[in-house]
């Protein structure tokens, strides 16, 4: 088992990619096995893991681009409401959406899968914004219906997230719910 | 003004109602009849065994969540009512599949539309699937009593600016429209009637059916999942349930057995079929979960100088039936026109877009008109179907694929969509599909959407309507059940929910539920009396 994860270069994924539609879970097992994945959930959240959350923040800002503010605090509070609200939302997907959603987490933090499946070879905190917009679009264009998955889900993760908060409705002109009294 | 939660008042008064993830130890209960699932087919059934005096048991794995608890927020409301918190989806991740999770089930946070079931459906049904005793006439009567307990009538007020679109084009246009009944009394025209109807306006089962059925003494126990069935001598013998935690979504390890003499299945289409797959019922053509239908949605976007404000006002008041029908019942697929409301975190998901583009697209939602074609699946050959399978958990997910003649009518249905919009005055339109954007004219709109690569992930695809997988036909070769809801191969077996039917509906299917399980529910009391 722990060849294999070694052989995941940029063409033994492609090769597994085609192969097979199961590839990405059966690489997360694989992963899994090797204990490579740190399964450890972050303090505060019930679901997120520390590498989580530092993808999350790399990635959020990208996918929130012209809705958050320059301002760093502001900035920083948003990103923050975001990462509780997939939380929750994590914690009430069932069990087995929960476990995919992580999984797919899980290849695109992992040091082993994230070079070759994301384009990011260095740690997330450190990718620019371009590296990371051309990650999404590389897996919305992607002829594998598995990468064009995997980026659906992380955009609706994140919008759901970030639209659902009430300091976001300004920026789409929704004056809220009405006060029923 | 004060809005009286009239079911935390039932179970103050002394209602028998359980929250199932509470239970410190398994439980054994008998009844009469027990019903598994509280949404349309499952209350509608209880209110009327329960009236024939009989003891009825109902179990629902949703939690219990009330009008005092309707905040009309998205972030709540998706991840509490919703199944898989709003993350149920086809197994290829092609379409967003809505279906409710609570007490109620799906007309918790249903959008209210109620249609009779056309007349060519119930031709088709009986024309192709050896259906009898389900004519028009038969039930016409039954329609009227549901029409008459759920207030449903012609949406008597002014249509909102979204649904006023529809009218405004299709008066222009020449083509057919009509006003959407709802089931509401004193509705206040909020709009939020998709996260809970905070005013008990919107008549749903927790207001309606459900207290009539407890108030008569039949027991209610959420948060509690109907696992499997055991089967002795050709007949059910027990139900085994599994008590779930305050979310609904972990086991607690809590069993809870229960013995009747009959059992309904009304977990809705994808959970029926899977209970009875999970239970290895008898299944000799294995037909169970197969012919899953979705009316599956495309979207359409507009953009108007004057704002639409598509988050507030009755969801759904105007809709079109003009291409509904063209070819008739099994011809090229016919689709029904309507409207969803829009607010914000649903509006996101749907416009999609890349970051600053989502971001503009956003901006204008107050002035942003959506549309939606539901495709008119199952009445053909080559249409798109579904087929439920169980994960390695026991959970079901549905595997539903597209087919080109399914592609062709959502192209027609982009047209048609950017044709109305235009026609009432919209200053750009986006056929929601990745490869196309908003554009200022017919003409260059009717050339992309001709030029679509109509494939999954690329267009936008959801589903608020999930029906068959469990089909009724007089013939075991092509029905789980006979015509009156009956197992074929079980004979204390129902099924009373939307899994029943043959293919879809071929509009919004909650009256066609309600008639259905109204009449099966009486058909089964006067058995209990023989
Ligand atoms: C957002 C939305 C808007 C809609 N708008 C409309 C509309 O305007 N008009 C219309 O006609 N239709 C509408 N529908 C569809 C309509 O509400 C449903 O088709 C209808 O309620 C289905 O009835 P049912 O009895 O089959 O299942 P449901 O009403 O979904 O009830 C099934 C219940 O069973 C429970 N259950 C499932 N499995 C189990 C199990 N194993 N154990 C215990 N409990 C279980 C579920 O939690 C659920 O509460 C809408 C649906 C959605 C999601
Ligand atoms: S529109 Fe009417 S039924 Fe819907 S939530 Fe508002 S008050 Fe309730």
């Amino acid at each position: 088992m722990p060849k294999m994860t070694y052989q995941l270069t940029r063409r033994g994924f492609l090769k597994l990619g085609l192969a097979s539609g199961a590839a990405l879970s059966f690489m997360t097992v694989t992963l899994g096995v090797t204990s490579l994945v740190n399964n450890q959930t972050a303090s505060g959240f019930s679901y997120l893991r520390s590498q989580d959350i530092a993808m999350l923040n790399a990635l959020l800002p990208v996918i929130y681009t012209a809705t958050v503010t320059n301002n760093s605090a502001e900035q920083t509070t948003q990103i923050s409401a975001s990462l509780i609200a997939i939380d929750y939302n994590l914690a009430h997907l069932s069990p087995s959406m929960r476990k995919l959603t992580l999984q797919l987490f899980d290849l695109i933090t992992n040091p082993v899968t994230r070079g070759p499946l994301t384009g990011i070879w260095g740690a997330w905190s450190t990718a620019s914004p371009e590296t990371i917009q051309h990650f999404l679009n590389r897996w919305e264009a992607s002829r594998w219906t598995l990468l064009n998955q995997g980026q659906a889900a992380i955009l609706q993760l994140a919008r759901l997230a970030y639209y659902s908060q009430p300091q976001s409705w300004q920026l789409c002109g929704y004056p809220g719910p009405p006060n029923l009294g | 003004m004060a809005i009286k939660d009239v079911f935390l008042e039932g179970v103050k008064a002394g209602w028998k109602v359980h929250n199932a993830s509470l239970f410190t130890k398994d439980q054994r209960l008998e009844a009469d009849v027990v019903i598994v699932g509280s949404g349309a087919g499952g209350a509608t059934s209880a209110e009327i065994l329960a009236a024939a005096g009989l003891k009825v048991l109902v179990i629902e794995e949703g939690p219990l969540r009330t009008s005092s608890d309707f905040k009309m927020q998205e972030a709540t409301a998706y991840a509490e009512l919703y199944q898989e918190g709003m993350a149920r989806m086809s197994k290829d991740g092609g379409i967003s599949i809505m279906q409710g999770r609570a007490v109620g089930g799906s007309t918790l946070i249903n959008w209210t539309s109620s249609f009779r079931t056309p007349a060519e459906t119930l031709k088709h049904w009986a024309d192709q699937h050896e259906v009898s005793g389900l004519s028009e006439e038969t039930l016409k009567p039954w329609f009227e009593r549901i029409e008459k307990r759920l207030g449903i009538e012609p949406w008597p007020i002014a249509a909102n600016a979204n649904n006023e679109v529809i009218k405004k084009a299709c008066q222009a246009l020449g083509y057919d429209w009509a006003v959407i009944p709802r089931n509401v009394r004193d509705c206040l025209s909020l709009g939020f009637c998709g996260m809970g109807c905070p005013a008990n306006a919107k008549q749903s089962m927790l207001v309606t059916c459900l207290p009539a059925s407890l108030q008569k003494g039949s027991q209610l126990i959420y948060l509690a999942r109907a696992e499997r069935l055991t089967f002795k001598q050709g007949k059910v013998a027990e139900l085994e349930c599994l008590a779930l935690d305050a979310r609904g979504v972990e086991t607690t390890g809590k069993r809870i057995t229960l013995k009747a003499k009959h059992y309904i299945l009304a977990g809705g289409a994808i959970n029926t079929p899977a209970i009875l797959l999970r239970s290895q019922a008898p299944d000799p053509y294995k037909l169970c979960g197969k012919r899953t239908f979705l009316h599956p949605v495309n979207f359409s976007a507009a953009q108007f100088a004057e704002q639409v404000n598509p988050f507030y006002g009755a969801p759904q008041s105007i809709y079109s039936d003009h291409f509904q029908w063209q070819a008739g019942a099994a011809g090229a697929m016919g689709y029904k026109l309507e409207v969803p409301p829009l607010h914000p975190a649903f509006a996101a998901t749907i416009l999609g877009g890349k970051g600053e583009q989502n971001a503009q697209r956003m901006a204008k939602l107050p002035n942003t008109h959506m549309m939606l074609a539901l495709m008119r699946d199952g009445f053909h050959p080559a249409s798109a179907s579904g087929k439920v399978e169980l994960r390695s958990d026991g959970s079901p997910v549905l595997d539903y694929q597209m087919t080109d003649f399914t592609w062709q009518a959502m192209r027609r249905a982009y047209l048609s969509m950017a044709e109305i919009q235009f026609a009432a005055g919209a200053e750009k339109v986006f056929p929601v599909h990745n490869q196309a954007d908003y554009m200022t004219s017919l003409a260059e709109t009717r050339r992309v959407i001709d030029g679509l690569d109509l494939a999954i992930h690329r267009a936008r695809l959801g589903s608020a309507h999930v029906m068959g997988g469990c089909a009724m036909s007089n013939n075991p070769k092509l029905g789980v059940t006979n015509s009156r809801g009956v197992h074929h191969q079980i004979e204390n077996l129902s099924i009373h929910d939307g899994s029943l039917f043959p293919t879809s509906v071929g509009a919004n299917p909650q009256l066609s539920i309600y008639a259905l399980a109204a009449l099966f529910a009486d058909q089964l009391a006067s058995g209990f009396e023989a």
